[in-house]
Order: C-alpha cells, then structure tokens, then sequence
C-alpha cells in the first residue's frame, strides 16, 4: 500500500508524540535516580533534575551499609519464594478437580468462590480474624493472606479444562491416581499459565503494602515495601543521619537511593514480568 | 434384626442426589482432598470476617469478643448518616471514583490507538516497554517518585523556579490532591491498560484497511471509522466493569498519596477504615462504614457485570 503525504504526517506526528510520552514516563525514575548519586551540595542548592550532579556514591554507600533494608529485603525475597510456590501449589490443587464434570461439588464451589468477589468483607473484621489467629507480627501474614486468588484460580481452571480427557484416561488405565495425573502430566504440561499465575502471586506478594502495614508493627519484621515507606516517610532516624555535618547526602537523596534500591529487582525480571503478565492479562473471566 | 431393616430403609429413602454425592465422593475421593485447602482458605481469609461483620450490629469489645459484646442494632448506621466525616468521606470516594471513570479510563483507548499507527516495530515495543514499567512498580515506591517530584528541589518545582513562579509544596495543598490522583494513576496504570485494546486491534481483519486503503480512506479516517468501532465493544465491556468496582479506589494508592493536610479532599472509605477503625480500634462504628461501603459495591458489581454480560457474550467476570 502506498501511503499519502497526508498519512505519513498523520503517523510521524503520533508516533512523535507516543515518544515524547514514553520518555515522559521515564523521567520519574530518572529523576530518583540521578537524586541518589548526587551530592550534598547539588541537593541542597535544588539543582538536581535528570541528571546527578557532583556525582558520588556516598547515598549509596550508607543505604547498602543499612542492616534493616538487607533486613526487609530477604523477608520479601523469602516470602514472595515460599508464598509463590505455596499459592501455585493450593491453586493447582483447587483449580484441577474444579476443571473436571465429574466433580459433583465443582458449580457449587465456584459460586462459593465467586461470591468472595463481589461481595468483599469489610476491612476491620478481617482484620480481627486474622489478629485471633494470631496473625498480628507474625511473618506469615505476609504470605497467608496471598495463596489464593479467585482470578488466578479461574485462569487455572480455564486452562486445565482444555486439557485433552484422552491422555488422563489413559494415564488412569496404566494405574495413576488423581494426584499422579496431575502431578505427572498436568502440571508439566502447564507450564505457561503456571509461569503466568506463578508471577502474578509473586509481584503481589513482593509489592504488598497493606497487609504489612496492618499486620507488621515490629521493625525487625518489616518487609521491602514497608522499609522503603519508613525510610522516605521520615518515620526512621535518616533526618538526623542526614543532619550530621561532613556527610555526603541528605535527607532527598537518602530516599532516593532506598526508592531505587526497591526498583531494581522489579527492572531485573522486568523482560520476563512483560510477557508473561500480558498473556495472563487476556484470561481475567471466572465463566465457563 | 428389625432396627437394621428400618435403617436399610432409610438409607433407600435418602434423597438422591444425596445419595449420588456420597457415590461421588467414594468415587471422586482425591478431588474432595485437592480442594480442602483452597476452600479452607476461602473460608478463614472471606467467609469468617464475613460473619464477623455483625460487630456493626454490636459496641463490640475485645474484651467481650464476638459473642458477648452488646447489641446495639441500627446504632452505628443511624450515627454514620448524620456524622460529618462520614459524608466527606463519601464525597470524596464519589468524586475520585468519577475521577477514575471520567478522567483516567479513555487514556489507555486513546494511547492504544495511537500505538496502533506506530509502524516501525522496534520503536513501537520501545515506546511500549517504557510505558509498561510503572505498572509493576509499588504503591510505596510510586508514592515515593510523586513526593520526591513535587517536594522541594523536586523536578516540578525546578521547572516553576525557572519560569520565575514560586516553590509550592503541591502534595500538602489541598487543591492538588486531585490532579496527582489522577496523573499517578495515569502514569502507573494506563500504559499496561493497553495490552487488552492491542489484543482486540490486532484481532481487526486487515481486509477491512485494505479496501477502505484501496476506496482513498486517510489514515485518520481508518482509525475513526474501522479500528474505533471495532473497538467499541471491548471498551464498553471494560467501562461497566469498572464503573462496578468505582468505589475501589485503591487503599495503597491513596494512602500513599495523602497527607493531613489533604484529608479533607483525599480521605475515602479505605483510608479512614484503617485509621479510625485499626489505628484508633473504633472496631464496630468503621465495620458499619466498611458494610455499606461492601454492600453498595456489591450492588454496582452484580448490576454492571450483568449489564456487560448481556452487552457482549463473554463480557463480564462470570
């Protein structure tokens, strides 16, 4: 097809304008990170914009010398590991039998669940449930609440339906159980939607923020999100570090430092979060 | 011998699909093991604070617990009607939700049909994976590049100081709270809100761009008139849903936005929840808030999902 001079303007100018968005998008993060390899100086003078100016690593040397933000760190690593595999683990477990005809309980339990969508218990009992099952600082708070999701369970369910019932039954002649069929054949056939639901978990447990600001009073227990929340909300002693004379920081690019800290992990896996999290994306229906 | 005949009977007279859920579960013993902990859960972490929303109902004390705390009836609901807070907070839910629907939902459209018309490629998934980044970002840390932009020798007031206008703290002024809602949610979210719009243009039949190519429609005219209506169903599904979850207005994104100086334009519904009710332990008074927030969001998902199933065939949730 040939295109008019028209239509070349037309798509040049949007394109244009696509890219001024795109870098428009980045400038936050520029931004906070040209902060954090600032100087003293250049923070207190107001002069930092997308670019570190009087470079120097010494934000960065105090933020990776704060044993509290290693701290947080490992108990988000730790709780988004054992969380992630905990919730594929019970969400296979459910999704699998509520994929099959055969289950007599399978439209009453999906209804069991679908209520737990539309209708959301309210904050505060919730709340006090969790606290009487002495949830209250407990680390596990920070993965319990997490191992199931009804969207994750429907997108499970809708893929193993499509499951071929030939190759199950034939399993079921040579002698398989239920939980070997689906241990032996279903789950490593399912790769793709267990990488899918395996990052969705994994992204809402390591970005969680309610539940620990709810549950987590104790410091040593706070996780990354709640860390960083501490550390850029005043609420831990970096003003008055900050304050100390003959330092090379302040209080802005202290928290700029902690804030690109907490985003680095998220770029490293970014490529991979991309393209799984958009084929998740187009599976968001409980029907079926 | 006789007792035995008679439960012999009984067991005959079982209803049947008593009987056949028994068979089931004899048959089908794994699949009753597999789901235990799902529904478990689905128990301890829905159903039981479910239950537990009678302390609305209640002066609940924990001390007393659930059981034998007063009844209190109506008391609380009648109290959060004529209370003050309670209306500003209702207000201010309203007006972001419509902030939500109004404002931040046709972004995405529009910016999916802007990439739409990028033709070289590369580009394209650059200007894509830029756009994606924040949506994988905390509200903590988004929270955090917001305040860092707006606070002092922040980016925005760098750019006001060099047209000569003032410094201004923008996220301790009231009549700022409202564009930053609206420009962070936009930031995070709208780039990733165009996977499912560039799922449904890619769907789009190229024969149709041809033959309008080949009758002299412009580019413009093609977006306006083949790419837009296709597209119509997929937004519409899209707006009723989210017009059923406009009271969610994200507990981490507003808090992490809020300051006391801006409660009185950006404290919802979830924000006063967790200090009044958790910080300041009014337990029952904020569950009575936490209930009608529930039930009127439970209206508005049941009706919007049924309006979006019966707009398009696999529209709604279920």
């Amino acid at each position: 097809m040939r295109e008019s001079v028209k239509d070349r303007i037309f798509q040049g100018a949007l394109t244009f304008l696509l890219m001024i968005l795109g870098g428009i998008a980045l400038v936050p993060l520029l931004t906070v990170i040209a902060q954090s390899f600032s100087s003293k100086a250049a923070s207190d003078m107001n002069i930092i914009n997308l670019w570190p100016v009087g470079f120097t690593l010494d934000s960065w040397k105090y933020i990776l010398s704060d044993v509290g933000l290693w701290r947080a760190f490992f108990i988000t690593i730790i709780s988004t590991v054992i969380g992630t595999a905990l919730a594929l683990t019970v969400t296979a477990l459910m999704a699998y039998p509520l994929s099959k005809e055969n289950f007599k309980l399978n439209h009453i339990i999906m209804l069991f669940v679908i209520v737990t969508m539309i209708f959301k218990a309210p904050v505060v009992p919730y709340f006090l449930t969790l606290k009487g099952l002495g949830l209250f600082n407990n680390p596990l708070v920070l993965i319990l609440p997490h191992i199931l999701s009804a969207y994750n369970l429907a997108i499970m369910r809708t893929f193993f339906k499509q499951f071929p019932a030939e190759v199950e039954e034939a399993a079921m002649i040579d002698g398989c159980g239920y939980f070997q069929i689906l241990y032996k054949i279903i789950i490593p056939s399912s790769k793709a939607v267990l990488t899918t639901v395996g990052l969705f978990y994994a992204v809402t447990i390591w970005n969680q923020f309610q539940h620990p600001l709810m549950f987590i009073q104790k410091t040593e227990l706070f996780p990354l999100q709640l860390k960083i929340r501490q550390l850029i909300n005043g609420g831990s002693d970096i003003a008055n570090i900050a304050a100390v004379a003959n330092v090379n920081y302040t209080e802005g690019t202290l928290s700029a430092a902690a804030v690109v800290f907490a985003i680095i992990p998220i770029i490293a896996v970014y490529p991979w979060l991309q393209k799984y999290f958009a084929k998740g994306a187009m599976l968001g229906s409980v029907k079926g | 011998m006789a007792k035995k005949n008679k439960a012999a009977a009984n067991e005959i007279k079982l209803p049947k699909s008593r009987t056949s859920l028994i068979h089931n579960i004899k048959k089908y013993w794994p699949y009753y093991l597999m789901v235990l902990p799902g529904v478990i859960f689905f128990l301890v972490f829905k159903y039981i604070p479910m239950l537990g929303s009678v302390i609305a109902f209640q002066d609940y004390s924990v001390f007393k617990g659930i059981f034998d705390s007063t009844w209190v009836g109506l008391k609380h609901f009648k109290a959060l009607l004529t209370y003050p807070d309670f209306r500003r907070i209702f207000s201010n839910t309203l007006i972001l939700g419509l902030c939500k629907t109004v404002l931040i939902f046709p972004i995405p459209v529009i910016l999916s049909l802007m990439l739409n018309e990028v033709r070289n490629l590369k580009l394209k998934k650059a200007i894509q994976t830029a756009v994606y980044i924040p949506y994988f970002l905390s509200w903590v840390i988004v929270g955090g590049l917001i305040f860092d932009i707006f606070g002092v020798g922040g980016l925005f007031n760098n750019i006001r100081n060099f047209f000569g206008l003032n410094t201004l703290l923008a996220m301790q002024k009231e009549s700022w709270f409202r564009p930053i809602y609206v420009v962070s949610s936009i930031w995070k979210d709208a780039g990733w809100g165009t996977v499912v719009y560039l799922a449904a243009i890619s769907g789009i039949d190229l024969s149709l761009y041809e033959s309008a190519a080949i009758d002299g429609a412009s580019r413009l005219k093609r977006m306006r008139y083949i790419t837009f209506p296709l597209l119509v169903p997929t937004i519409l599904t899209l707006f009723l849903l989210s017009i059923g979850s406009f009271l969610e207005l994200g507990f981490e994104q507003v808090f992490n936005l809020l300051t006391p100086m801006t409660y009185s334009v950006g404290d919802v519904f979830d924000t006063y929840v967790y200090r009044v009710g958790i910080q300041q332990a009014q337990y029952s008074f904020t569950t009575a808030v936490g209930l009608f927030q529930s039930t009127i969001g439970l209206v508005l998902v049941v009706t919007f999902n049924k309006l979006a199933n019966k707009f398009s065939d696999d529209g709604g949730l279920w």
